[in-house]
This record gives structure tokens, sequence and C-alpha cells, in this order.
């Protein structure tokens, strides 16, 4: 087992900077989720992970070796592919085993091979598909079948390009719960690209937020939850999507940001100077409606959404657009109401407008 | 004014009729079968026709000069001499002979054509240096006729001026090499087509599923032999059969750079059928030639039911 190591990796494919200056340290055993939108280049750096992209500048490391020259074949990795990349030609054993017919360094006896592909068939509960090719398999089943040909090599570390992102909406859950308890048996490192923000929460040790090819933020789920690194991530983490606001910092204690439609308390305000521009960012749970004539921001309200176990008012505050969430339990207001909404202190988010960094 | 509510009546019966009347009444379905029927019959006509015209009615002429003894004076009618004359004319040693070259013909042009052109593709789909080039001058014969690509093959190969003339294992003049230079230039010839198919299988193949075979660990050749290759053989057999047909209707190249010579060396059963110098009986002709749409048939059958079953047709 080993980790993977990028410093200051950057690919070029001609002019296009797919990934710039990446560095990032993935632990051995750790479950590590490259999140980031369309044409990030999460997938590339995955791909350089396995070799199947050179790397045009800096040093990746899997373990302690230095992998920029060395070839896919040799760097004891296995991926997972978005289309699975199964062989149609081959049946499903067949398929599984092939890592272990092919490889002269995973390279196993004929008995020892067969133990192996029917322990990871067991394991992904594909034993009465063995016969059966993969054309004649759910998508699903073609998914575990990916899976158990990159287990049965016991590589260092799994690679994952978008593995769920052609499963239905219920079995890419119960597939990821699969995944966390996959990884926990095995306790290898895995590498994970995903767009999906629910994924890289539910199955990450921690999340690498990628943008642009640059590397925005790494951490736990919940500590990126919690502390945005800067107002990307805070737009990109969390559903429906934080909430800002622009503002001026007002002098004086207790903080507060002075918006064009009331004021925000700030139970922090980091280093942020008076009678500065800032963006305050505030989650949707952690806005709530106030009495009117209270503290806060003064908006219409636009719409209700009920979504059964909570609501969210859509609120226009001078041409923002706030979300709040709602418990049941809370009284509605109506739409086209003038309500004022209230942010919890402590959980309000300042982010620099230039440079879009985190202020406190 | 008493027409005028007769007919509002009328065109209200008519408005109401209308939505029904496609449905028509009970009495009519059979009628409409037998309309549908016919209309079928009437879109099947221009290919029956041209079928009957071209190969029902050639291939019952075939069978009739086949089991007829034409006269030897015009002015009388062919005789009735039954199915031993096309026994005799299938058992014949131009039968034989003609198979042979056919065969030899087929051994010579398939399995050469289908790998060079294999590997023509693979070079341009691996988009190696300089391969446009190559890719040109092979393809060149796809927009070229047979006749013009052998005048052209012949200037190579000319006994007296050609540029190849001492090249002992082109030489038109020697029984053995005669055969494999006229192959030769049919390999060419067909070199286009099969590279191009080949091409388009080989850009079919997903990226993915070598990337996959790559990481798996095995090696370029094995790659090769165990993904690629199963996965383009519905073209190649494809190809196959189209390359078999070909060698056995081969005609132009051998008529423009041997005429079936030395000694005979180079007729091949389609030879001896067209028989350009008209020295063979109209009936041994017509013999041959329905061997040769039963071997043709025949091939055709056993590489598809042979090769299919090793075939891979997607999922
Ligand atoms: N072979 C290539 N040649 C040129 N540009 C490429 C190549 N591969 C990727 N790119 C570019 O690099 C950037 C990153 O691509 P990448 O495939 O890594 O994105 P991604 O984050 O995986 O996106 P997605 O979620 O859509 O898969 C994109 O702008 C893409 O156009
Ligand atoms: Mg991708």
């Amino acid at each position: 087992m080993s980790g993977v190591t990028f410093q200051q990796v950057t690919k070029r494919f001609g002019d296009v900077v797919a990934v710039d200056q990446l560095t990032l340290d993935v632990l051995d055993g750790e479950f590590m989720v490259l999140l980031g939108p369309s044409g990030c280049g999460k997938s590339t750096a995955l791909r350089m992970i396995a070799g199947l992209e050179e790397v045009s500048d800096g040093l990746l490391t899997i373990g302690d070796r230095v992998v920029n020259h060395v070839p896919p074949q040799d760097r004891d990795i296995a991926m997972v592919f978005q289309s699975y990349a199964l062989y149609p030609h081959m049946t499903v054993a067949r398929n599984i085993e092939s890592p272990l017919v092919a490889n002269k360094r995973a390279r196993v006896d004929a008995d020892e091979r067969e133990r192996r592909v029917k322990e990871a068939a067991a394991t992904l509960g594909l034993e009465e598909y063995l016969g059966r090719k993969p054309g004649e398999l759910s998508g699903g089943q073609r998914q575990r079948v990916a899976l158990a040909r990159a287990i049965v090599r016991r590589p260092e570390v799994f690679l994952m390009d978008e593995p769920l992102s052609n499963l239905d909406a219920k079995l890419r859950t119960q597939t990821r719960l699969e995944l966390v308890e996959l990884h926990r048996r095995l306790g290898t490192t895995f590498v994970y690209v995903t767009h999906d923000q629910v994924e890289a929460m539910t199955m990450a040790d921690r999340i690498a937020v990628i943008a642009d090819g640059r590397l925005q933020q790494v951490g736990a789920p919940q500590a990126v939850y919690e502390r945005p690194a800067n107002l990307f991530v805070a737009g990109f983490i969390g559903s429906p999507p934080m909430n800002t606001l622009r503002g001026v910092v007002s002098p004086g204690t207790p903080a507060a940001v002075t918006t064009p439609s009331g004021t925000v308390r700030v139970a922090d305000r980091g280093t942020a100077a008076d009678d500065t521009e800032v963006v305050a960012g505030i989650r949707p749970e952690d806005l709530s409606v106030v009495p009117p004539g209270g503290e806060g921001v003064v908006g219409r309200v636009e719409n209700v959404e009920l979504l059964g176990h909570e609501r969210h008012l859509v609120v226009s505050c001078d041409g923002h657009v706030l979300v709040v969430r709602q418990d049941n339990g809370e009284p509605t207001p109506a739409v086209g109401e003038t309500v004022t909404l209230a942010a919890r202190p402590e959980h309000v988010h300042l982010f620099d407008p230039a440079g879009s960094g985190r202020l406190n | 004014m008493t027409d005028l509510p007769g007919a509002e009546a009328g065109a209200e019966d008519l408005v109401r009729a209308a939505p029904t009347a496609p449905l028509g009444p009970r009495s009519g379905d059979g009628r409409r079968r037998l309309r549908d029927a016919l209309m079928a019959y009437l879109f099947l006509l221009p290919a029956l026709v041209t079928f009957a015209v071209f190969a029902y009615y050639p291939l019952y002429r075939l069978f009739w000069y086949a089991t007829h003894r034409q006269p030897r004076f015009r002015n009388r009618p062919p005789t009735y001499v039954g199915f031993s004359q096309l026994w005799d004319s299938l058992t014949s040693r131009d039968f034989a002979q003609g198979l042979l070259h056919s065969a030899t013909f087929m051994l010579y042009t398939v399995p050469l054509g289908l790998v060079l052109g294999v590997v023509l593709a693979v070079a341009a789909h691996r988009r190696l240096r300089g391969i446009k080039v190559f890719q040109t001058i092979f393809s060149s014969t796809v927009a070229t006729s047979v006749a013009v690509a052998s005048v052209v093959f012949f200037t190579l190969v000319n006994p007296e001026v050609g540029y190849f003339r001492n090249v002992t294992w082109l030489s038109l003049n020697d029984p053995t090499s005669a055969m494999f230079a006229v192959s030769l230039s049919s390999v060419w010839q067909n070199l286009g087509l099969t590279f191009i198919v080949v091409l388009a299988a080989l850009q079919a193949v997903p990226e993915e599923l070598n990337e996959a075979a790559l990481l798996d660990g095995f090696g370029p050749v094995r790659r090769f032999f165990r993904v690629t290759v199963p996965l383009i053989s519905p073209a190649l057999l494809f190809l196959a059969i189209v390359l078999v047909i070909h060698a056995l209707q081969a005609y132009a190249q051998i008529e423009i750079l041997t005429g079936g010579g030395p000694a005979g060396s180079t007729e091949t059963l389609l030879y001896k059928i067209a028989d350009p110098k008209n020295i063979r009986s109209l009936d041994l002709k017509a013999g041959l030639s329905i061997g040769l749409f039963v071997l043709t048939g025949l091939v055709a059958f056993v590489q598809y039911t042979l090769l299919s079953r090793r075939v891979h047709y997607g999922d």
C-alpha cells in the first residue's frame, strides 16, 4: 500500500493547461475524492496517476517511487473507467482475471487465479454471472465487474473516474455505500473522481476541490463545508448553494456587514478591515425569518418550495436571491410578503470580492 | 328555400361521416387486404424483374445449355442430352485445372491482402509518421478501374521493358511466377478497400478498452490480438468473404497481364468460362459456370458459419 503525491504537477495539451501546478498529498489508505466542475482537469489528474497521460511538469510519486516515467503496467494501480471498459468478447470470469493473466508482476498460477476470481466475484455478488458476456449484464452489474477486475490484482492504489455516473439514482446510492464498505475492508488508497458533491461528501475521507486545473481546497468533507477556502468552493459545495451578499464592513464591535438591504452580524471578522468591501456568505440553513423591524436583511418572498421534509424560501433582496432553509414547523410566509432575514453570526463567512479568498 | 335545409343536412352528414370513412364498411375488409397485397407486389416488381432478367433467367439458361448439346450445324436446334453432360463438364480436366488455379490465386491474394490491409490501417490509426504517403499510394486503386490499375502494373512487370523484368519471382513468362505476379496486382488493387474498412473498424474500438488493457498489463502484441482483433473481427470476416469472391471473379487483371498464359498457368475457373479466345464449347462453359456458382455459394456459406462463431458482433 502507498499514497500518491503530486508536487507542482502540470499537464499541458498544446496551449491548454488542464492541470496547473497541482500539489496534493493522498495519504496511504485514504479515500480521496477529486471534485470539480466539468472540464476542470480532474480526469486528467487521475489519468496521470494511471500513466495514461504524461506529466508535463513536476513530480508524481506513488509510494516512495517517482513514477513520471514509469509505464502504466508497472505502476501497480487499477482503474475503473466511467464506461467500465469491459472486454465485450470475454466472459465476466475472463474479464475479471485479465489483470492476473496479463501483468507479469501480478501473474499467478491457475489455481490461485481461479481462487482470486471467485473471491472477487463473491465480494461483489457476481458468482452467478461469471459465464456471461458483459453485453448480457445490466449497467450496475457491469459496474461491479469493472470493480471486481480492479480488486482482483490487489493494487497499491485504486483509481476511479466517475464510476457511478451511468447508474440510476437508487443504484448509485446503494453502490456508494458498497464502495465505502469496500474501501474499509481493503484499506487501500482510493482516488475517486466525480463532479457530484453528494458522492464526494458521503464517500470521501478528504475532498480535493479543483477548478480550472487548480486546486482550491483540500480537507475533510465537513471541514470543507464549514470553512470553504474561497468563493468558488463556497458556491460549489452545498445544495442549495451558499447565499452571497455584497456589503461593506462597518466599524466597531460587534462586527457587521452593511448591505443595501440591511445588516448582517458577523461573529468573527478575521482580517477584514473597516470600511472595506466584502462578500458575506451564508448557508441556507443559517438564515432565519425574524419578526419585522429586527436586525437583518429585508426582502420579498418570491417562492416557497415544499420538499416534504423541509421548505426553501426564495427571497429577493435588492437584486440578490437568497435561499432560506426552513423546518416544516416554522410559520410559512406567503409569496409576495416582505420578510426580515437574520443570519447566525458565528456562521457568516467573509470573502474578498477581488481575490475571492476567505477573510475570517 | 326548401333546398337550403337539405343542403345543410347533407354537409353535416359528410362532416360526421368523414372520421369513420377511413375505417371503411365491414364488407370492404377483404378487398382492402387484396389491394394492399397488390400494392406490395407492385413495389416488389422492379426488383423481381431485375432479378428475373439478370439472375433467374440466365441461371435457367445455364442449366439448359449445360444439358443440351450444340449441333454441329447452326440450322439445327440443340438436342437434350441430360445431366450426364453437366457431370462430364464438372469432372473435366478444365474444371479441375481451373479450380486449382483459382484456389492458388485465392491463397496468394486473400491472406496477403488482409494482412497488408490490417498493417496499413493499424499504422494509419496510430498516426505513424509518413503514413499519409503510403495511405495515398495504396488506396489510390479504390478510385481506379481494374483495367487501368492492371495496365499500370503491367508497365512494372512487362517482360520486355518493365521495371521489374529481371525480378524472376514476378516474371510473367514463367508459369510458376506468373500467377504470383497477377495475384500481387490483385492484392494491390484490393488494398484500398481493405485498408478503409479496417481503419473504420479500428476507429470504432473505444479508446478506453485499449487503455484498460494497457493498465491490465497486456503488451502491445497481446493487446492487438486479444482486444483489437476480436473487436474488428466482423470487418475482417466481411473482408475475407469479399476478397475470396473477388478472387473467384478476377478477370481483367488476368486478361491484361497474361491472357491466361503462359501455358494456361493463370487460367482460373472464371477465365476459362469467360474464354476470350472462344476455344471451349458452350455446354462445357455452362457446366463450369454452374460449378463456380455452387462453389461461390459454398465458400460464402462455410466462411460465414465457421467464422461467425468466432466473430464478436458487439453487445
Ligand atoms: N487529449 C486532450 N487534448 C487536448 N485537451 C484535452 C485533452 N484531454 C483533456 N483536455 C482538456 O483538458 C481540460 C481538462 O479535461 P478533463 O478531461 O481532465 O476534465 P474533467 O474535469 O475530467 O471533466 P469531466 O467532468 O467533463 O470529465 C479540458 O479543458 C479538456 O478540454
Ligand atoms: Mg472526466
